[in-house]
């Protein structure tokens, strides 16, 4: 209980500190002309204050009263492994887009997606990549002129 | 009458071949939507967004007005079926109505809900009709004091809703006010929170930041959650979709209910349908004579949330078009979409844009007919379509997600930013922050900065200017009373633990 609570906020507030940094360095302007680090740094200290009232509440106060609730676990248990693979198979495909062009880079992206992530069959995967991939190509390079990067196979 | 001429005015906007064709294709999205689990109308919306840049702006709101209320529709499907709501809106069906189907009476179920979702849809429009060119003519008073005050009692509103945690909710909220704030002050120039990235100039795009926000982060939560699972889908024949007499007098008086609450519940910021569903089914069971009945097959449990969440729909749109200020997610998307082609709804939208407005309602109209037909005969197909497996669809949705991102800039940049903003709101679910009040906070927070500003060059500094005027006094007491509320339900709920 207290990971889920402390790093979430605490994130927050850490993002917010450099929000505010940033933000006095744009400058702050005074009440009656605001300047473009205004809302930044009024909008940061609020985070750093709820966030403070937040980890109070949930972190100081509960464990006070030694309170215990059954909270999911947020990673023993899940697949957060294939999260990890999609994200990365998403990543990528930004980057080989331009050089293997959109047929290949969806066909491949797909691979992975089924086979990988979803764990299916190789043959369905392969099938089911390939069929996508060329329903998108159709519909969407073909179909509606979106301009794709065409890749080495020009295509 | 001079609201019935230009209704038949909106009328003559949509009769083309390609915007029935548009209405209907947008409902039917929107009802698949809302049948299958794992992707909400907000995240549809999200990825559709980018396709709206290639056609006229009625077109474009057509459509994705129509993923909306068309998912209303269909999230009853599956929680009559599979007791699986298809949409937060549909939670409250599942008490009853798969108790129904469990009772051979899914047909009633199922009827009766689309039936009370048509006759609260058209009362929820002719709410619209009426109403919003008042309300509109009321909002040419607002300056910017009265704008600033009316978006922090929707932000306040929304984060008090929220179903979390009211701080956490706020929190959220502020961050997306400096996301939607990020990119060249508009008065010095200067770049802001950009980190030297020239596309960041002009901001933050609103597409790639819903689609991330909502659409990825939805797939990988599903990934990592549902792609073992197997969806048991109640296997009966489904027969009598039209409910007998009984059924309907017991469903009458609900279904009128829940579309008045609905439509009004919807108009409030943060309310909508989920908040219409939870209340129209709290009333009716306080309402009902045998009030045991509820939880174990009662179909006025059906009759009355069903058709408030669709009545809340088309309340929805009364301050995104009046005001300009959405009351969800939802309406934050369309708001979205409307600045993306340059138009800025608010009082001005109703004298500038009638052929929008009106055309929009008209669709709505014709949209509700369209998902009559379609949900009774269609029931089968959404049957077959629930027993698709997860693991065959997401690769999809991804790869969707991808290419309407792609579309909209031709730029890999904005890809990056949606997968950004995907892992972002993966995270922010885990550790309980909600999605919708960053999104809407993203969507106003330009405005409400540049009222800010505007406000306080006005007063020469002072904050009193939003007290000494009176609509912008209300709307911050309104916000304060609220704020005010949470805190003392807060500590009466500290002191009967303390007293436990």
């Amino acid at each position: 209980m207290k990971t889920q609570y402390l790093i979430g906020t605490l994130f927050w507030i850490v993002v917010a500190f450099f929000i505010a940094i940033e933000a006095y360095r744009l400058g702050l302007g005074h009440f009656h002309h605001p300047g473009p680090g205004f809302i930044f740094f009024f909008g940061a200290l609020l985070i750093i204050i709820l966030g403070t009232i937040d980890l109070a509440i949930n972190f100081t106060i509960k464990e006070k009263r030694g309170e215990i609730k059954k909270i999911k676990p947020l990673w023993s248990g899940l697949q957060w492994g294939k999260v990890l693979l999609a994200l990365s198979g998403l990543i990528i495909y930004i980057y080989v887009l331009k050089y293997l062009g959109f047929f290949l880079s969806v066909f491949l992206l797909s691979v992975l997606l089924f086979n990988g992530v979803g764990s299916s069959k190789w043959w369905m995967g392969i099938g089911l990549s390939l069929i996508t991939s060329l329903f998108f190509y159709l519909l969407f390079q073909i179909g509606l002129n979106i301009p794709f990067p065409q890749g080495f196979l020009n295509f | 009458m001079e609201s019935l001429d230009l209704l038949l005015f909106g009328f003559s906007e949509i009769v083309t071949i390609e915007r029935i064709i548009i209405v209907f294709l947008s409902v039917f999205i929107g009802t698949m939507i809302g049948v299958l689990p794992g992707l909400g109308p907000v995240a549809t919306m999200s990825l559709l967004l980018p396709f709206t840049y290639n056609t006229s702006l009625l077109s474009g709101m057509i459509m994705l007005s129509g993923i909306y209320y068309g998912a209303s529709y269909g999230g009853s499907t599956t929680s009559i079926l599979v007791n699986i709501p298809g949409e937060a809106s549909s939670v409250v069906t599942c008490l009853d109505g798969y108790q129904m189907a469990r009772q051979g009476r899914a047909g009633p179920a199922l009827g009766i809900a689309a039936i009370g979702s048509f006759i609260a849809g058209t009362m929820g429009l002719i709410g619209l009709m009426f109403l919003a060119p008042p309300l509109a003519s009321i909002a040419l008073k607002f300056g910017p004091p009265e704008y600033v005050s009316v978006m922090c009692t929707g932000f306040v509103l929304l984060t008090y809703l929220a179903s979390g945690s009211t701080i956490r909710a706020l929190m959220i909220a502020i961050v997306g006010i400096m996301l939607g704030c990020a990119g060249l002050d508009l008065e010095t120039g200067l770049p802001r929170f950009t980190l030297g990235i020239t596309d960041l100039l002009g901001g933050i795009e609103i597409a790639p930041f819903a689609m991330g926000l909502f659409g990825i982060s939805e797939v990988l939560i599903n990934i990592e959650e549902v792609l073992k699972e197997k969806r048991s889908v109640f296997s009966a024949k489904i027969k009598n979709l039209l409910p007998n007499l009984q059924d309907w007098h017991d469903s009458l008086v609900p279904i009128i209910r829940g579309s008045v609450l609905g439509f009004f519940v919807g108009i409030l910021p943060g309310g909508g349908a989920v908040v219409s569903s939870f209340s129209s089914y709290a009333i009716e069971k306080k309402m009902s004579k045998h009030p045991e009945r509820f939880g174990k097959g009662a179909i006025e449990g059906v009759a009355g949330p069903e058709s408030a969440n669709n009545s809340a729909t088309a309340g929805a749109f009364i301050p995104l078009l009046t005001l300009g200020i959405p009351s969800n997610a939802v309406m934050a998307l369309l708001l979205g979409g409307l600045m993306i082609h340059g138009v800025t709804p608010g009082p001005r939208f109703l004298p500038e844009h009638p052929d929008i407005f009106w055309g929009l309602i008209a669709s709505m109209y014709v949209g509700n007919i369209f998902l009559l037909v379609i949900n009774l005969p269609l029931i089968g197909i959404w049957v077959h379509l629930l027993q698709v497996p997860y693991k065959l669809l997401f690769p999809l949705i991804l790869i969707f997600c991808l290419i309407g991102c792609y579309s909209i800039n031709n730029n890999t940049f904005d890809i990056g930013v949606m997968l950004f903003f995907g892992a972002i709101g993966y995270l922010m679910r885990k550790y309980k922050f909600e999605g919708a009040p960053m999104i809407l906070a993203f969507v106003l927070g330009p405005m409400f900065e540049t009222s800010l500003r505007q406000s306080l060059l006005l007063s020469d500094g002072s904050f009193l200017i939003f007290l000494t005027r009176p609509i912008a006094a209300a709307g911050i007491i309104v916000s304060i009373l609220i704020l005010l509320s949470s805190v003392i339900t807060f500590i009466r709920k500290r002191k009967g633990v303390i007293e436990k």
